[in-house]
């Protein structure tokens, strides 16, 4: 199982892409990553998981690492969520401290 | 025999003369690179026994220099010589540590120093072995050291009162590892807690945390007395387990007290101390009227146990909460069932329902109720059947997660 993410930013707004499955194996790369958008002026985190199959406790905890790294004003948003990916959110409680959209059309 | 071939850096392409001349007269093959030709084309690196670098290069390329042959097997043996007379040049390489050779260049004088240099490099390589085969026997002993520890976290032996049976097992991915079980008695004995928990990702983070986490709950529910609401903190929130304790019966209410301080003390250290770290634990603490077989629990986003009924049917016990250590403000709800005799309770971490095969495929939660709902003749039983059941569907892939369990059943009356 690969995974790959990738970020971009533009104007505040990060936005990264989440590819495979998240976890203790994946989960370095993504906490690297955050911390170094941490380095800039973030507004929103925006995370596409359409393509997220798999998200370990160990994933988890990255998500909820950067919402406790980034602070209270910035939002958190998960857009296109699978329903495995989001019921280990949603057992954890921590869907109560993310954004969880649906994609949009485009 | 293949002749030998020395490669000679300088940072002109020029010819040494005398040391050429008694390079080739020592029967070596003399080749010629500039310190960039021998960076951008690594395959003379490998092919070549013995390197000179002129002393003129300068420390600092040098260095670059024997880095980037040290990456061929086994290295080149890397000396420097004075070019032109600069022997200052060469006296600072020889002062940080490099081999060298200086003029008048004569073959046998020549060839006995490279041989005696060869020696000594392969010595420092096999010395440089040891010392990294000897830390890493040091860092298997200190895992194994907490390992051991860790294991000391573990409950001795579950309690075992009459018309009950505990039985409990965990197995680490690592040496160590983040899920824990607990099993003690409360109010004198007159209840029994019971705990599985998960402290998210695995290997030494998570184990240093489950042994916070552990004490924290075990040491808070056991110095709790009875639930008084008086006793309610008052940051539990208006829909928690205030207003879930309020409607107990006082039965029911003996064993909330410990429960609701332990599960709320506990997040609030872990949020207040530890929330930078982001590590959080989902739990099943329930705590167990041996008599009446009344069962009071929080689950806090941990995966829903399996509550099967003798007379068929099974329930899942869903989250009352969020995982611990997530949020300081987060609410818990105090929920209850019970147990009748030939009822069975079986918790477990997630490292069971995703335990996965050689292709990635899940063991499943439609796999673990129906081995729950098997009607086990005890709780080890039980147990050794899940075990059965994932080691049939892990098959030779490694396990991924931590496995923990612990199954809790009333016997039936006879």
């Amino acid at each position: 199982m690969s995974f790959r993410a990738k970020s971009t930013t533009d104007d505040g707004v990060v936005t990264i892409r989440l590819i495979g499955d998240l976890d203790s194996r994946s989960a370095p790369v993504l906490n690297e990553l955050i911390a170094e958008i941490d380095a800039q002026p973030v507004r929103r985190l925006v995370l596409l998981v359409d393509e997220l199959a798999y998200l370990s406790s160990a994933g988890l905890r990255c998500l909820v690492f950067a919402h406790q790294k980034m602070g209270r004003g910035v939002d958190i948003v998960l857009v296109g969520v699978r329903p495995e990916v989001a019921e280990t959110i949603r057992l954890t409680g921590f869907d109560r401290s993310v954004i969880m959209q649906d994609p949009v059309e485009t | 025999m293949d002749k030998m071939v020395a490669l000679v850096i300088v940072e002109r392409a020029a010819s040494i003369p005398d040391l050429d001349r008694a390079l080739r007269d020592g029967s070596f093959e003399v080749v010629h690179r500039t310190p960039d030709e021998v960076v951008v084309d690594p395959v003379h690196g490998s092919a070549v026994d013995v390197v000179l670098a002129s002393a003129s290069l300068g420390l600092q390329k040098i260095a670059l220099l024997s880095r980037h042959l040290n990456a061929g097997t086994p290295p080149p043996t890397l000396l420097v010589f004075p070019e032109e007379g600069d022997y200052a040049a060469l006296e600072s390489c020889v002062r940080s540590g490099f081999d060298f050779v200086a003029p008048p260049f004569l073959p046998t004088l020549l060839r006995s120093r490279m041989a005696s240099c060869k020696e000594r490099g392969k010595l420092a390589l096999a010395v440089e072995e040891l010392a990294a085969a000897a830390s890493l026997r040091q860092y298997e002993q200190d895992l194994d050291i907490a390992r051991q520890i860790q294991a000391g976290f573990l409950p001795e032996t579950l309690p075992s009162p009459h018309g009950w049976e505990f039985a409990a097992r965990t197995r680490p991915a690592r040496q160590v590892g983040g899920d824990f079980y607990d099993g003690f008695e409360l109010v004198n004995g007159r209840r029994l807690g019971f705990i599985v928990a998960d402290v998210c990702d695995k290997g030494v983070g998570a184990a240093l945390f489950m042994a916070l986490i552990r004490t924290l709950l075990r040491h808070t529910a056991e110095h709790t007395g009875g639930w008084d609401l008086h006793d309610a903190e008052p940051d539990v929130g208006a829909d928690s387990a205030v207003a879930a304790g309020t409607a107990l019966t006082p039965l029911l209410a003996l064993g909330a007290g410990p429960l609701v301080q332990a599960v709320v003390g506990t997040n609030r250290y872990m949020a207040k101390n530890h929330l930078r770290q982001g590590y959080f634990a989902t739990l099943f603490f329930g705590v167990l009227d041996p008599v009446s077989g009344a069962l009071l629990y929080i689950n806090g986003g941990h995966n829903p146990p399996v509550l099967a009924r003798a007379r068929g049917g099974h329930t899942l016990l869903q989250p009352t909460g969020p995982a611990v250590g997530i949020l300081a403000d987060s609410g818990f709800l105090l929920h209850h069932t019970s147990l009748d005799p030939g009822d069975s309770l079986l918790v477990y971490t997630d490292g069971v329902v995703e335990a996965r095969n050689g292709v990635g495929g899940q063991f499943g939660m439609d796999s673990l109720i129906d081995i729950a709902c098997g009607s086990a003749p005890s709780a080890e039983a039980l147990l050794d059947r899940v075990d059965t059941g994932l080691h049939h569907h892990v098959g030779a892939a490694e396990q991924f997660d931590d496995i923990t369990m612990l199954a809790l059943r009333r016997t039936a009356v006879r």
